[in-house]
């Protein structure tokens, strides 16, 4: 047994990826393990998390049965460990898995919000503060899908009429087009009809049937699906496509007039609160007036829909403005906590009993998606939400609300509700561009794919380093360099863990690419290039070939059978490869040539695993010049590196982005150098506001610009420097230039170097 | 919204093919040339193995004892030797065709077409250079496919180009294309080898991939834009004729260009585009498909008679029988299959998941051009496209130029592939697109055009 949490973590891993069914036994073993190794628990569930994360979505269920049983089995400390976590866990997993498998996840949320069968404690597997968030986030993503089937329906009458203008539409619920949607797995692909459009018809939508999941050890599942039963169903209202409450709404629309209000009384001045206050309470209005109305006088359906889902919108922003001043948690990262030091008073008042009243508004919660916190128990967050106000006011949340990054899919529903919880706090977020960047350094090269003799043997060794680099490091704090990524949890957890953040940002296309999750994904493919030494010959035509073949280009002779032809291209080619049918001659050369032929199939065959556990994606063709090079090569795996393909699209990065988009505003990435995310402007000594910027796809301070060394406010420099203004705005554009110039040479790097990889037969 | 919808949640896929067809599990017995033609549904999937004897997909042999299976694929099984074969799953509909003497098959010419190449390859140093042309639904693809997997199966590396933007060779349809096949065909693909699913990406592939030219049309028929189609013709040619220079084992190997169904209706400028891709790829053996429709065969072979190549070949043309057996164009099975070949591109078949990447981008930080829509008789040029709603879930080709380049060569930059736009915020003014390939879009010019068209529910 090793006592040591990286080796514990790596067999862990190890173990997890060999799970690829629903085997009672294996989860079991897996559920013992991590009962003997709970001192390891950390490293442990930190093995689980990643794992789940980014196994293909066949591979998934079984993983998130591991999670299910060991804390039902183990509650401490494993319940304590992933309870932070499981929101983005869950529906992180949620997005990628096809419908059957949802439906499971499904039943075993179900049963996390029950006690453990044939426990003493009376407690649920998870706090309902965790679950309920989930089941919140699946509501509204029902909705959104069935709002979006709706709205694609109307787009393709549109597009059936005619390509003329489309008049805009009204807010059109966003289509759920997640992080991509993954083919079900092999076995269920042929049941994966078509995408039918069809609304959900039950408040579940996936038909809930005897599902083959095996027991844990200790916990019968079938005693859960007695229980689910008589579970009831408190949502039935906003699952059901056609059931949207307008008493429920009108519920809504008040709990977030009070709010506003609350706010507005805070600070009377903000004229934007006020006229927030006033739509609301217009919509509140029309409302109101759709119960005394005639049925068929009442808005339609969709556009309930649409005032719904703009209600639990501004009541996540609402939410957001809360937590973005929300101070970091003791993060116990060793990492983090240097470039959070600055945070250090706020931090303090986690150690102190909790203020018994907090002005902040109720939450609400049901009919709000991202309103709860998953990871604090609300009176904290609300605690938080006032220390920190009394610090700095809140950002009034902008009064139209408007969709994260622009629609957004699933990931991003996670995502945003971690990207807000950041928001407020910079190193965090500091650090894990950093880590951004940083985390491709484990992984620098296509594993395997350039290693054609042993390829298996690298992506272990990388994973190791990967494994190393997130193994808990509490123990040595603050001297770590900042660079170092993943922070480890400790007995509190953070509220996020940062590299699922990651993950859940890069999928929904947030972060740009040059980010490769460690491990995860293999580095672009690098196109083929140029003609390797010692291309095949074209084998020799068998003996004779031409003398019995005389065929004139008439159709009277093409006609004519030739029964000698016919074995010449069977068995005059010798006998044919057992998996692929292709024939090879039995003479010297052919035996050869077999026997490279074999291996390729064997190492294909052996990389296919590995690949699929590291997820794929198709690669962009070359260019001419590469076409033209590149060989077919017969049973050899030739990756060369390509320059012209990448860098000529490349080349005009910065000017393009720069003449196409002129009036950009004035921001520089945040450094990645930890030590300089606190510094301040020299002028006004107030620091830098961290922001994610679609636009740039990076972490940006807005309004800062580098003169000379040193990171001004635009604004400041304008102010003192008033007279150099055009100078100013010169640099106020090669700053962003310089920026994206920088950012190009790391696609390069790593994310937009196209390479292809050819397999010869 | 805070909490945007998980694709396909709520939304199951019906089982509505299970009435339509039945389950089938047997043994088969075909004799020599026999075929067993088959046709799997979308949704449904078909196994084969063959227990005996040697049996064939277009050209590519299938191993003894492994089992092959087919989803949405109307195809057949062709025996020279005699086999049997084992077939289970769901079929639409099969049968079994039997001839009482070889001279009665259709691909007994095409067998002996082969051998005539593969003669001539062997006794030249610049391969054949094969035209396949005839009127619709006369098995041009079935041939050319055929004719290219024997000759690869001989040892040769000829090229496949295709110029038929109807359908695409390893690529979307929409583009002309070639690629050198100097490996087995992938048998599984509905396509026969030749779908956007047999080329590269990051990962391990169990059939060696191919990698593709492509030039970008965007219109299904090449009277659409007859001026651009000419233009793509010869900037492939050109290519191709690079290819040749470079690599000696492929220029020996030749290549064998499908094209598109010539209608009657629009002969006249069907032969001369024909005629046009003969000149700039210096074809010089013509096949001419369904020639008992003499008034496409004659006029094809008046066109070309006496014709030489550049390189002073004598163009021959030579007149076949269609191809017994093509199933006839089923629009709806066509359209289901482009859009089935566009999710395919971007996630991968049954049998390995690929993870395109979404990222959301500013109206201003992507250029997309289209064609310009006027009327009149000139040739459309390209033009920055407005970008707006109606564009949503249109795949858009990205080519292999700068955003800064002329209409011109943009429009004839090669692709380097595709992205889908997922939905167009024409309030925030931004774009959600799914790409292969993670990475910014913003220095690659994007070319809208109209054909293959928009795939609705592509993500979720």
């Amino acid at each position: 047994m090793a006592d040591n949490a990286d080796d514990v973590a790596d067999d862990y891993r190890q173990a997890l990826e060999d799970l690829n069914v629903n085997s009672r036994l294996e989860i079991a073993t897996l559920t013992n393990i991590a009962k003997e190794n709970a001192n390891h628990g950390l490293a442990i569930v930190e093995v689980i998390t990643n794992h789940i994360k980014k196994c293909p979505p066949n591979r998934t269920l079984p993983a998130l049965y591991v999670l299910d049983s060991v804390v039902k089995n183990v509650p401490t400390p494993y319940g304590l460990y992933f309870g932070p976590k499981l929101y983005s866990i869950f529906m992180g997993a949620y997005t990628k898995v096809d419908n059957p498998t949802r439906a499971k996840m499904n039943e075993m949320l179900k049963t996390w919000k029950q006690p453990v069968p044939g426990s003493i404690s009376k407690k649920p597997v998870f706090p309902i503060e965790q679950v309920r968030p989930i089941e919140n986030a699946l509501i509204a993503a029902k909705n959104a899908a069935f709002a979006a089937t709706q709205s694609s329906l109307q787009g393709q009458q549109q597009l059936m009429r005619g390509r003329q203008p489309v008049a805009p539409t009204r807010n059109t619920p966003t289509p759920p087009t997640g992080r991509g949607y993954q083919p079900p797995p092999h076995g269920q692909f042929q049941h994966q009809d078509a995408y039918p459009i069809r609304p959900s018809s039950g408040h579940n939508g996936i038909p809930s049937r005897a599902t083959p999941q095996p027991a844990p050890p200790v916990v019968g599942y079938s005693q859960h699906h007695q229980q689910q039963q008589q579970q009831p169903a408190a949502r039935e209202g906003y699952g059901a496509p056609q059931g949207i409450s307008i008493d429920k709404l009108n519920y809504d629309i008040q709990q977030l007039i009070d709010a506003e209000k609350t706010e507005f009384a805070r600070d009377p001045l903000d004229t934007s609160k006020q006229t927030k206050l006033m739509a609301l309470l217009d919509l509140q209005g029309v409302v109101q007036k759709q119960q005394s109305l005639p049925q068929n006088e009442r808005l339609p359906h969709k556009e309930l829909m649409v005032i719904r889902d703009r209600i639990a919108e501004l009541a996540a922003l609402n939410l957001r403005a809360q937590k973005q001043q929300q101070p970091p948690q003791p993060s116990h990262m060793s990492a983090a906590s240097a470039a959070a030091a600055f945070h250090a008073p706020h931090t303090a008042t986690y150690s102190q009993p909790p203020y018994t009243a907090t002005p902040t508004p109720p939450v609400v919660s049901q009919s709000q998606p991202a309103a709860s916190l998953p990871q604090l128990p609300p009176a904290i967050a609300a605690l938080l939400g006032r220390t920190s106000q009394t610090h700095q006011p809140p950002p009034p949340p902008p009064p139209p609300p408007q969709p994260v990054s622009g629609g957004a899919g699933a990931g991003a529903g996670a995502g945003s509700l971690s990207i807000d919880s950041l928001l407020g706090r910079g190193a965090l977020a500091t650090l894990l561009s950093g880590v951004a960047q940083k985390s491709a350094t484990p992984t620098p090269t296509p594993p395997q794919v350039s290693t054609p003799q042993y390829p298996s043997t690298i992506p272990p060794a990388a994973a190791a380093a990967i494994a190393a680099l997130r193994s808990p490091s509490q123990q040595t704090p603050v001297q770590f360099p900042p660079a170092v990524p993943t922070p480890a949890p400790a007995a509190a957890p953070p509220p996020a863990d940062p590299s699922a953040l990651l993950a859940m940002l890069r999928q929904t296309g947030l972060i740009g690419n040059n980010a490769q999750a460690a491990g995860s994904t293999p580095p672009l493919p690098i196109p083929p290039r140029f003609p390797l030494p010692g291309g095949m010959a074209v084998p020799p035509p068998p003996p004779g070939y031409m003398d019995r073949a005389t065929i004139q280009l008439t159709p009277a002779s093409l006609k004519l059978f030739r029964p000698h032809l016919i074995p010449l291209h069977l068995d005059a080619l010798g006998p044919p490869c057992t998996q692929c049918g292709r024939r090879f001659k039995t003479d010297e050369e052919g035996r050869r040539r077999k026997t490279a032929h074999m291996d390729w199939h064997f190492k294909v065959h052996q990389r296919i695993v590995e690949a699929e556990r590291r997820g794929q994606h198709r690669s962009w063709f070359v260019d001419e010049m590469d076409w033209i090079r590149s060989h077919e090569e017969a049973d050899v795996d030739y990756v060369s590196h390509n320059s012209s393909s990448s860098t000529k699209p490349n080349n005009n990065n910065a000017a393009t982005t720069m003449t196409t988009t002129k009036k950009k505003q004035c921001y520089m990435r945040v450094p990645e150098d930890a030590t300089k995310v606190n510094s301040a402007c020299p002028i006004c000594q107030e620091k830098f506001e961290m922001k994610w910027l679609d636009e740039a796809q990076e972490w940006v301070w807005m309004d800062a610009m580098k003169v000379g060394g040193r990171i001004f406010h635009g604004t400041c420099y304008a102010e003192v420097h008033g007279g150099s203004a055009a100078a100013t705005s010169q640099g106020y554009r090669q700053t962003p230039e310089r920026v994206l110039g920088k950012r190009k040479a790391e696609d390069e790097g790593h994310g937009f170097r196209s390479k292809v990889k050819m397999e010869g037969y | 919204m805070s909490i945007p919808g998980i694709p396909g949640l709520g939304q199951i896929a019906p089982q509505h093919h299970q009435n339509h067809h039945q389950s089938t599990n047997r043994i088969i017995q075909l004799r020599p040339f026999g075929e067993w033609r088959f046709q799997v549904p979308r949704g449904a999937n078909a196994t084969v193995r063959v227990l005996s004897g040697t049996a064939e997909r277009d050209g590519t042999e299938l191993a003894l004892n492994r089992s092959y299976s087919f989803t949405r694929t109307r195809s057949k099984i062709l025996t020279w030797t005699g086999c049997t074969l084992e077939i289970s799953g769901e079929l639409d509909s099969d049968n079994l065709v039997q001839y009482n003497s070889p001279e009665e098959s259709s691909y007994l010419p095409v067998m002996n077409l082969h051998f005539y190449l593969h003669e001539r390859r062997q006794s030249l140093k610049r391969g054949p250079r094969v035209l396949i042309c005839g009127t619709p639904n006369t098995g041009k693809s079935t041939v050319a496919r055929t004719l290219v997997a024997l000759a690869t199966r001989a040892g040769s590396q000829p090229l496949f180009g295709n110029i038929d933007p109807r359908e695409g060779l390893l690529t979307l349809p929409g583009c002309l294309s070639a690629a050198v096949f100097g490996t087995v065909m992938d048998v599984e693909d509905p396509e026969g080898g030749t779908g956007v699913t047999s080329t590269p990406s990051s990962g391990p592939s169990a059939v060696p991939v191919k990698l593709p030219m492509a030039y970008y049309f965007g219109r299904e028929k090449m009277e659409d834009d007859f001026g651009l189609w000419k233009e793509l013709v010869k900037k492939l040619a050109s290519s191709v004729r690079a290819k040749f220079e470079e690599d000696e084992i492929v220029k020996g190997s030749g290549i064998v260009l499908d094209s598109p169904g010539v209608e009657l209706v629009s002969l006249q400028e069907g032969i001369e585009g024909l005629v046009h891709a003969v000149e700039e790829f210096a074809i010089n053996v013509v096949v001419v498909l369904g020639g008992e429709e003499k008034e496409f065969y004659e006029g094809v072979v008046g066109r070309l008679k006496g014709k030489k190549t550049v390189h002073g070949e004598e163009v021959e043309v030579v007149g076949l029988e269609k191809i017994d057996g093509v199933v006839g164009r089923d629009e709806m099975f066509a359209q289901a299959n482009r859009e089935a070949s566009i999710k395919e591109y971007f996630f991968g078949d049954g049998r390995r998941t690929l993870s395109p990447f979404t990222q959301s981008v500013g109206f201003d930080d992507v250029a997309i051009f289209k064609a310009s829509d006027d009327d009149d008789d000139q040739q459309p040029v390209l033009e920055q496209a407005e970008i707006s709603e109606e564009m949503a879930h249109w795949t858009l080709a990205v080519m292999n130029a700068s955003v800064n380049d002329p209409p011109e060569t943009i429009q004839q930059a090669p692709v380097i592939g595709w992205v889908a736009i997922a939905n167009v915020d024409e309030d925030k003014r931004r774009l959600r697109i799914l790409s292969p390939v993670s990475g910014r879009l913003g220095n690659q010019p994007m070319v809208w055009g109209r054909w293959p068209e928009p795939y609705i529910n592509l993500i979720g």
